[in-house]
């Protein structure tokens, strides 16, 4: 644990730093918080509201009990949730199995490189190193080419993978509600 | 084929274009089968079960990709050392024979034969190739194996949530039941019945 000295000098350090500069480590940076986007709200646009609604209607019934079409929403709003992480699941495969990677590719920025850069310039001749290009090293043939795709996203989809177990959990939660609730 | 949905108000589960609807919808129907389900809510769980599956299934087929597709870089690493304990053979040379040799081993049976061959050197087998081939993949596996662990936990929870569900209602249903018998208007057709008797 750091000591209060330490504490104190971290803070000062910290004060000294102004962010990023450059256009690419602002718009980094500007995507600290960011994770998955799956957090926003589902009722933000007018289709998700209107299949929200018509499935409240179905689990609630006719009922004008608040209490109950309450529960009813949770369920609904949870399932929808469900079936939003499994369609970003699927988006990030077939994204993946399209550019063989989620990033653009970048140009190779490592210390090695620029010094062969270097090197190319001081023999009169400029070869600037081309990005690499995920997508060739990707198998031509399905079933190989998606499990490559499934392959290089995985740490994303155990991240969905988690994000969907805590919908699902919330809608089981909701539906045991909703039984006591008809008591 | 246009894919079946009896209740429009579930999202329908996407899939990869590599896949198929019609295999997926006769999933969802071998399921609604053995649960039958009653209601949006057991419905809701049973379209559950069935994506849960797809998705095991998927991730399984995966698996199996990731390992064969490490066998060739599994082979040469098995062979490159062994090619190098023969006289005469120089680095570059064990570099370009290991190559021609392993990609041969998939289609030729005389390579096949010259990989099985070399491997008995050492008293290994082909299992030799496929272990290697889980273990350069082990990183992707284990992942792979969490979320696979992590999907049949859900699905198994899914369905101990519909016989728990199914469990409340039918207490529910005997609550309501009770109510009625014990009501005035059981009460009430009894003493329609008395009457009718008496006036007849």
């Amino acid at each position: 644990m750091a000591s209060e000295q330490q504490i104190v000098a971290n803070r000062r350090n910290a004060r000294k730093s102004t962010g990023p500069h450059s256009g690419a480590g602002k718009e980094r940076a500007s995507r600290n918080a960011y994770r998955h986007g799956l957090r926003s709200s589902i009722t933000s646009t007018a289709a998700y509201a209107k299949q929200l609604d018509k499935l409240v209607r179905k689990i609630a019934g006719d009922t004008d009990d608040p209490i109950l079409l309450e529960r009813a929403r949770a369920i609904a709003q949870a399932e929808l949730d469900l079936a939003r992480v499994r369609q970003a699941k699927v988006a990030l495969i077939e994204r993946a199995s399209a550019f063989g990677a989620l990033d653009p590719p970048r140009v190779p920025s490592s210390v090695t490189r620029i010094i062969r850069l270097l090197n190319t310039l001081n023999r009169g001749r400029l070869i600037v190193p081309k990005p690499a290009d995920s997508s060739a090293t990707m198998p031509s043939h399905e079933p190989d080419r998606s499990a490559e795709a499934i392959r290089r996203v995985l740490p994303e989809l155990r991240k969905l993978d988690r994000y969907e177990r805590r919908a699902a959990a919330r809608r089981d939660r909701a539906v045991v509600a909703l039984g006591l609730n008809n008591f | 084929m246009r894919r079946r949905n009896e209740l429009t108000l579930l999202p329908k589960l996407p899939l990869l274009i590599t896949e198929s609807a019609d295999e997926f919808d006769a999933l969802r129907d071998a399921f609604k089968q053995e649960i039958k389900p009653r209601g949006i809510i057991e419905q809701m769980y049973v379209h559950d079960i069935s994506s849960i599956v797809w998705e095991i299934l998927r991730l399984r087929r995966c698996k199996v990709v990731i390992i064969n597709s490490a066998f060739r870089i599994a082979l040469q690493s098995l062979l490159r050392p062994l090619l190098l304990r023969q006289p005469g053979q120089s680095g570059y040379q064990v570099e370009g024979e290991t190559e021609a040799l392993a990609q041969a081993w998939f289609t030729d049976q005389e390579a096949k034969k010259r990989v099985s061959e070399l491997l008995s050197r050492v008293k290994l087998d082909e299992s030799a190739i496929e272990a290697e081939a889980i273990r350069r993949s082990s990183s992707d596996l284990e992942l792979l194996d969490r979320m696979l662990t992590s999907l049949e936990s859900r699905r198994n929870k899914a369905l101990g949530c519909v016989a728990e569900y199914r469990a409340s209602l039918a207490h529910q249903l005997r609550e309501s039941a009770d109510r009625i018998i014990d009501g005035k208007g059981v009460l009430r057709l009894e003493d329609a019945a008395s009457k009718r008797s008496t006036a007849a």
